[in-house]
């Protein structure tokens, strides 16, 4: 991102935050599509990339997502004890929760990384957390922390 | 030859006047370390210090340097080259071992058919202003390199602190330009130059670190496979410190980074370090240097056996770096000791025969 | 008792275990220190000769972290007949630790290791002093009575020894070497057993009650010197990845340049790799020859640890370190929720 396109970011009043989402493939997922099929709205910020289970987002993504210049990223999985790979989204829990200590201690602004988990039945809840997700990093502002400057 | 006085207190002066003309580096303090950084403002320039962190070799051969950027626009690929090289540069504040290693770098970059432009422009529109060493360290040996602590090689101007005022002189066309350009710099006297001859003894009586390095480099030459290997590599912890601190390693890696979201990439290049053990890593999964032993001994043999061979020259400038940063104390003085010993050794075993 | 007769306490014992070790054949070889020929050094050696006994030594400069030597991407101590040597190793607390949590993952043998247990009683934060005394050399560094005496050849300053240690040293709690029931023949010479230890992370809470905007200019603004040259990653035991994260090319997760952006995410993807692992040694930041001390961010990992999973690594090698377990309580209140 150049210096002047993150200036005008920051100016412009309808800014819409870039977030990208790590949807796993039996839960969240299906949860979005049936948001979509209900009709549910929800703000269009969210970029979907589709993943077999929360356990395969490896946190290289999330922080790899941060410096390509992406505003917010959300890791969504399957709740605890409904992973369709027993165990997976337990294994992430953990991961998630040092990444997430971590990238508050370095200076990372809370809300910027979310994790949730939204089952495939749950497309209220799922739309209700993208909007609160995309409220946070609204506030938040354009991610400038991170970025590669050439 | 002419002489000048440039006062201590007129360093801001001499940073105004050139300043327009070149991009002036000096030495500076960062996070408590010495090194040559761009100034801006000249309260910064740090004029006591024995010498930096990391060379000045940064200057000209960054950590991280762009070779070419491109773009893309529709089908078609951009590719734009650097258009800083036409840049001035000036130096200052260099030790005579680093601006000799501005010699050794430069044998480098030109040598054989493929002539690297970067540094080699860089280094044309380079001026380089050196200070004498009025108190080398314990662990300098610029004497036993072919150096001395008042060597002049490769500086446009050399400066002699005399304290609290510099004795200034020109040596190339460049430093004379300078001065011509300084006109504001006052004579100098005969006590000033033998006040400056005085330093110059005492400077290289104090050195106490000396070695035979031409005794070395033959023994090198016959002792490639030698047991002494495993006891001097021993404690290495292969960290690189020694390479990244060296005014003379020269290796680098070619990285390209690509930026899809804004149709852009540069490819660079940056330090690399014979140390690590991905260094000799072929794409067939072969490596010729596989173990610590066979890294350590080839920093030792590049720097004593290989730079001799291929340049006529030592591949070190004596300055000590590598002993002082060496977390395990696995430093060259002791290298060294432990080479000479396999010479001591064998006339020991032909007497005793 | 003053810190220069601990040390020479400290440095008779392991003279004598250690000679007893190798006269009864109960090790091949004994990793230890040896004095530096700089005035703020100290050199790792490997010795096998009983009269090379009397070169080690103890001072408050052993800040390599011995169990560096017998990690997987290091050469191996085997002989062509014997096959692996067995190793006695000087061990301040951290180095215990970290020969324990290599064990846990199954990295290390603990039947072919000696640990020569020393209670170990901080190490001078050398990087500090030089900083301190800035462009001067130093010729002789000494302790006197609570002191640290530094001299150059024109100056003489003394620095108090509590207050210019290592920051990790400060709030060590694990001075000697852990023992371990399963492996009553492990440790010899000093070692204590570690039941409970206190949750006093002060220094970290107090740095994390800044906003996010002070934290980042902190980190970034301690950061900012780093060359990338990966001397904290060599120095550490637990860094003993074939191929490191920075260095993988299928894909190239990083970049390997001193841009701010890529220096810190090195720091952190490095400490995130160290959760549960880290030993809290120091190493790292005493061989950075830039000077950076990473300490807060050891101390926070070893907090995340402690609160969330109650573990302290290095203590059993039987217990799984958090990273690789997981429970179905573990605590969730950073999750996104509705409201």
């Amino acid at each position: 991102m150049t210096e002047s396109s993150l200036e005008s970011k920051k100016n412009n009043k309808d800014w819409e935050p870039k977030i990208i989402a790590f949807l796993c493939n039996w839960c969240s997922y299906a949860g979005a599509d049936l948001a979509g099929v209900s009709r549910i709205q929800y703000p269009p910020s969210i970029r979907v990339v589709r993943v077999p289970c929360s356990g395969r987002v490896n946190p290289y993504f999330i922080i790899k997502s941060l410096t390509d210049g992406w505003d917010g990223v959300i890791v969504s999985g399957c709740h605890p004890g409904d992973c369709h790979y027993i165990s997976g989204n337990l294994v992430a829990r953990r991961r998630f929760a040092i990444l997430n200590e971590l990238l508050e201690f370095f200076g990372i602004e809370p809300g910027r990384v979310n994790f949730m988990w939204a089952s495939a039945a749950e497309g209220e809840r799922f739309a209700v957390l993208i909007r609160k997700a995309t409220e946070i990093v609204k506030k938040l502002g354009p991610n400038k922390k991170f970025e590669k400057k050439w | 030859m002419e002489y000048k006085i440039l006062m201590k207190n007129d360093i801001v002066k001499l940073f105004n006047d050139l300043t327009n003309d070149y991009k002036f580096y000096a030495p500076t303090k960062e996070k408590g370390n010495i090194v040559f950084k761009e100034i801006s403002n000249p309260e910064e320039i740090e004029l006591n210090y024995l010498n930096s962190k990391i060379p000045p070799k940064d200057v000209l051969f960054p950590q991280k340097e762009t070779i070419f950027e491109y773009r893309y626009e529709g089908k078609d690929v951009i590719i734009e080259d650097r258009k800083d090289l036409d840049d001035k540069i000036l130096i200052f504040g260099v030790r005579p071992c680093d601006a000799y290693s501005f010699k050794l770098l430069e044998d480098f970059f030109a040598f054989g058919k493929v002539q690297d432009e970067i540094f080699l422009k860089k280094r044309k529109n380079s001026t380089i202003i050196g200070i004498g060493c009025n108190s080398p360290r314990h662990s300098c040996f610029c004497t036993s390199v072919g150096g001395h602590p008042f060597q002049k090689d490769s500086m446009d101007l050399f400066l002699v602190d005399l304290g609290e005022k510099y004795l200034v002189e020109a040596i190339s066309e460049k430093g004379k330009n300078i001065i011509q350009k300084l006109s504001w710099l006052l004579d100098a006297k005969n006590e000033d130059l033998q006040k400056s001859q005085e330093l110059a003894k005492k400077s290289e009586e104090s050195i106490t670190t000396k070695f035979n390095f031409d005794l070395v480099t033959k023994i090198l030459g016959d002792n490639f496979e030698h047991p002494v290997w495993q006891k001097i590599s021993e404690s290495c912890i292969g960290c690189s410190s020694c390479t990244f601190l060296c005014p003379t390693c020269t290796c680098f890696d070619v990285i390209d980074e690509n930026d899809e979201y804004n149709h852009r990439g540069r490819r660079i290049r940056i330090w690399d370090t014979c140390q690590s053990c991905l260094y000799t890593l072929e794409t067939s999964g072969h490596n010729p240097r596989p173990d610590k032993i066979q890294r350590c001994r080839n920093r030792i043999m590049h720097k004593f056996s290989y730079y001799p061979s291929n340049y006529n020259c030592l591949g070190c400038v004596g300055c000590g770096r590598c002993i002082i940063a060496c977390p395990v104390n696995n430093e060259l003085r002791i290298i060294i000791d432990e080479i000479i010993e396999i010479e001591k050794k064998e006339e020991s075993e032909k007497v005793n025969a | 008792m003053g810190i220069e007769s601990q040390n020479n306490e400290i440095q008779n014992k392991i003279r004598e275990i250690a000679r007893d070790l190798l006269k009864e054949k109960k090790v091949d070889v004994i990793i230890g220190y040896k004095k530096g020929t700089l005035p703020l050094v100290s050199q790792p050696i490997i010795i096998d000769k009983e009269e090379d006994i009397d070169t080690l030594i103890w001072n408050n400069l052993c800040y390599v972290n011995l169990a560096k030597y017998l990690v997987p991407r290091v050469p191996k101590l085997i002989d062509p007949e014997k096959g692996n040597l067995k190793v006695g190793i000087v061990s301040k607390g951290c180095v215990g630790r970290a020969l324990i949590h290599l064990a846990s993952e199954k990295k290390i043998n603990l039947n072919e290791i000696t640990i020569i247990g020393i209670p170990c009683n901080g190490i001078i934060n050398r990087q500090r002093i030089e900083m301190e005394i800035g462009e001067q050399e130093i010729l002789e560094v000494s302790i006197s009575g609570d002191n640290i005496i530094v001299k150059g050849e024109d100056f003489e300053k003394t620095f108090p020894f509590e207050e210019y240690m290592n920051e990790l040293c400060k709030v060590c709690k694990i001075k000697s070497p852990p023992s371990i029931s399963k492996f009553p023949n492990l440790c010899v010479g000093d070692y204590q057993e570690y039941s409970s230890l206190s949750t006093d992370f002060k220094d970290v809470t107090e740095f994390e009650a800044k906003n996010p905007e002070e934290k980042w200019e902190y980190i970034k603004d301690s950061l900012s010197v780093c060359t990338r040259c990966y001397a904290c990653r060599e120095a550490c035991p637990m860094c003993y990845c074939n191929l490191c994260f920075v260095d993988q090319n299928k894909p190239i997760w990083f970049g390997k340049t001193t841009d701010i952006s890529d220096i810190i995410v090195y720091h952190l993807i490095r400490a995130m790799h160290m959760a549960g692992r880290c030993v809290a040694c120091g190493a790292c930041s005493s061989v950075c020859p830039m000077g950076i001390d990473l300490y807060l961010i050891n101390r926070k990992l070893e907090k995340i640890v402690k609160e969330r999973f109650n573990f302290t690594s290095g203590l059993d090698p039987d217990i799984l370190p958090p990273m690789v377990d997981f429970k179905m309580e573990d605590a969730e209140e950073f999750m996104l929720e509705e409201d």
